[in-house]
């Protein structure tokens, strides 16, 4: 097993308030929602593993009668793992969504293709369908298509709202706006804002800079 | 490649902008090294990140030295000198330069493209021989390109699907674990999906003026007499929404990564450098 303390990022020593901290931090990161349209789910449930059994590790053995309660013993309460059934599926909407989560596009589309009716959980799985290969463009519309057809059905809603929340949650990110340096006058405008402003002084008798 | 790839600087620390600038030139040496020095004018930054991303993943510290270069002959600058990764990044600007020269030559018959095919004409020969199978990958993957540049493909996921395959290609042949692969893979498909549409946006003017295929023309109908900046400014959201997603994605992938060093300039480029530079082109068209 790796450093606990390496593994939560933190180092040796780091006080129980620090390790609550940044399992928290991690867990969030590598939460399987977030994974959840992602190939790489499989990984991230895997470092969440690690990362339980590292905060488990130190908390026991701080000894102090801290209450231990990973995320993994919590999940299992809260959440049903894949794809959280919301309600009962046939047996062709199960398979698809099983070829997706496990990568098989081919199969899952030419069973998509298969359907005769393009309802809106054939838009809703087109749609899941692409968002895992990375169409996203098409991804998108198919989900929002699937939403305004059927607008009271969670499933549809939870994977419309997931793409939203990461775009939104990327893009929006403290880095991306709000960067003050770049949005004061470079020298360029400086320079020009100083020389109208000579201009304008000159006109009226005045001047501003002397040598211009 | 296309030198979209670069961190926020003024929000770098100056020792890590120095070991940027290391891989940097550590890549253009290489180049000059196998392609000769003529070649050294196609480097990308794109191929420094690649060199960057990739020797992070050792644990060994940055090894370099401080030296003198021909491009750069007053003062003595850090270069990066971490083998195979510089070479395998090196070798990869060689190939793209040159098929994209070729392109370009074909295209355009721009007056620089014999001239810089014959002096890249030797490093690609190398790099075939070295890497024949990833070669064969790419070069498949450019021929599915040009099918849907002929049949003027008119659908943003589907024209960016070949140059995304690419990158991934690119991204996961030097990776050791089955679970590197994964993460590379898919770090290198987002990118590649970024940049070749990053690059389409860009592009627009100049496609639309020249009458050359761009999916974004097609796709959002760019009717006749339609002013080209109102255009890009109708199309500007749904081009931010598969770009902004493409890097969300290539973001969680990289979170998985097991970084081992050069984290504080890695983050720079994927939170804030990316950004920016989706944002630089969106909003004022410089590439």
């Amino acid at each position: 097993m790796r450093n606990p303390y390496e593994v939560l990022g933190l180092k040796e020593g780091a006080s129980i308030e620090e390790v609550k901290k940044a399992y928290r931090e991690l867990v969030k990161k590598y939460h399987p929602d977030r994974y959840r349209d992602n190939p790489l789910s499989d990984l991230a449930e895997e470092k969440l593993r690690e990362i339980n059994e590292a905060y488990d590790y130190i908390i026991k053995n701080a000894g102090s009668g801290q209450q231990r309660q990973s995320y993994q013993q919590r999940q299992s309460t809260n959440t049903s793992g894949f794809t959280g059934s919301y309600q009962y599926d046939s047996e062709l909407v199960y398979r698809i969504k099983t070829l997706i989560q496990n990568g098989n596009f081919t199969q899952a589309q030419q069973l998509l293709d298969s359907m005769q009716v393009r309802d809106s959980t054939w838009y809703y799985l087109q749609g899941l369908l692409f968002l895992r290969r990375g169409w996203y463009d098409r991804a998108n519309v198919l989900l929002r298509r699937a939403v305004e057809m059927e607008p009271n059905n969670p499933e549809y809603r939870d994977a419309l709202n997931r793409v939203n929340s990461q775009y939104y949650g990327y893009r929006q990110n403290p880095y991306y706006y709000g960067t003050g340096y770049r949005q004061s006058p470079d020298m360029c405008s400086i320079c020009t804002t100083l020389w109208c402003a000579d201009s304008l002084c000159e006109c009226c008798g005045g001047d501003l800079i002397s040598c211009c | 490649m296309f030198g979209y790839i670069t961190p926020d600087k003024p929000e770098l620390k100056i020792s890590e902008f120095e070991i940027f600038r290391g891989y940097y030139c550590g890549v253009c040496k290489a180049i000059a090294k196998r392609a000769g020095h003529r070649g050294r004018f196609i480097l990308s930054y794109d191929s420094a990140f690649l060199a960057l991303l990739l020797d992070s993943l050792s644990s060994a510290p940055v090894s370099g030295e401080h030296k003198r270069c021909p491009v750069h002959p007053l003062n003595k600058r850090f270069i990066v000198n971490c083998g195979d990764v510089l070479e395998f990044s090196s070798d990869i600007n060689i190939l793209l330069a040159y098929y994209n020269l070729k392109d370009k030559w074909q295209d355009e018959r721009k007056l620089f493209g014999p001239l810089g095919l014959l002096a890249l004409r030797r490093g690609y020969k190398r790099v075939k021989k070295k890497h024949a199978a990833l070669v064969r990958d790419i070069e498949k993957g450019l021929s599915e390109l040009n099918e849907l540049e002929r049949s003027r493909c008119g659908q943003m996921d589907e024209a960016s699907e070949p140059f995304a395959g690419i990158m991934q290609k690119v991204f996961e042949y030097p990776a050791e674990s089955d679970s590197d692969k994964k993460i590379l893979g898919w770090i290198g498909y987002n990118l590649g999906k970024w940049i070749y549409l990053l690059d389409a946006y860009d592009d627009i003017e100049d496609n639309i003026k020249r009458g050359a295929y761009n999916p974004l023309v097609i796709q959002f109908r760019y009717g006749e007499n339609e002013d080209i900046g109102s255009f890009k400014e109708r199309i500007k959201k749904e081009v931010e929404f598969i770009l902004v997603y493409s890097l969300s994605e290539m973001e969680k992938a990289f979170s998985l990564l097991d970084v081992k060093k050069n984290r504080g300039i890695l983050e720079n480029i994927i939170y804030r450098g990316l950004l920016t530079k989706t944002r630089q082109v969106l909003e004022m068209g410089a590439g």
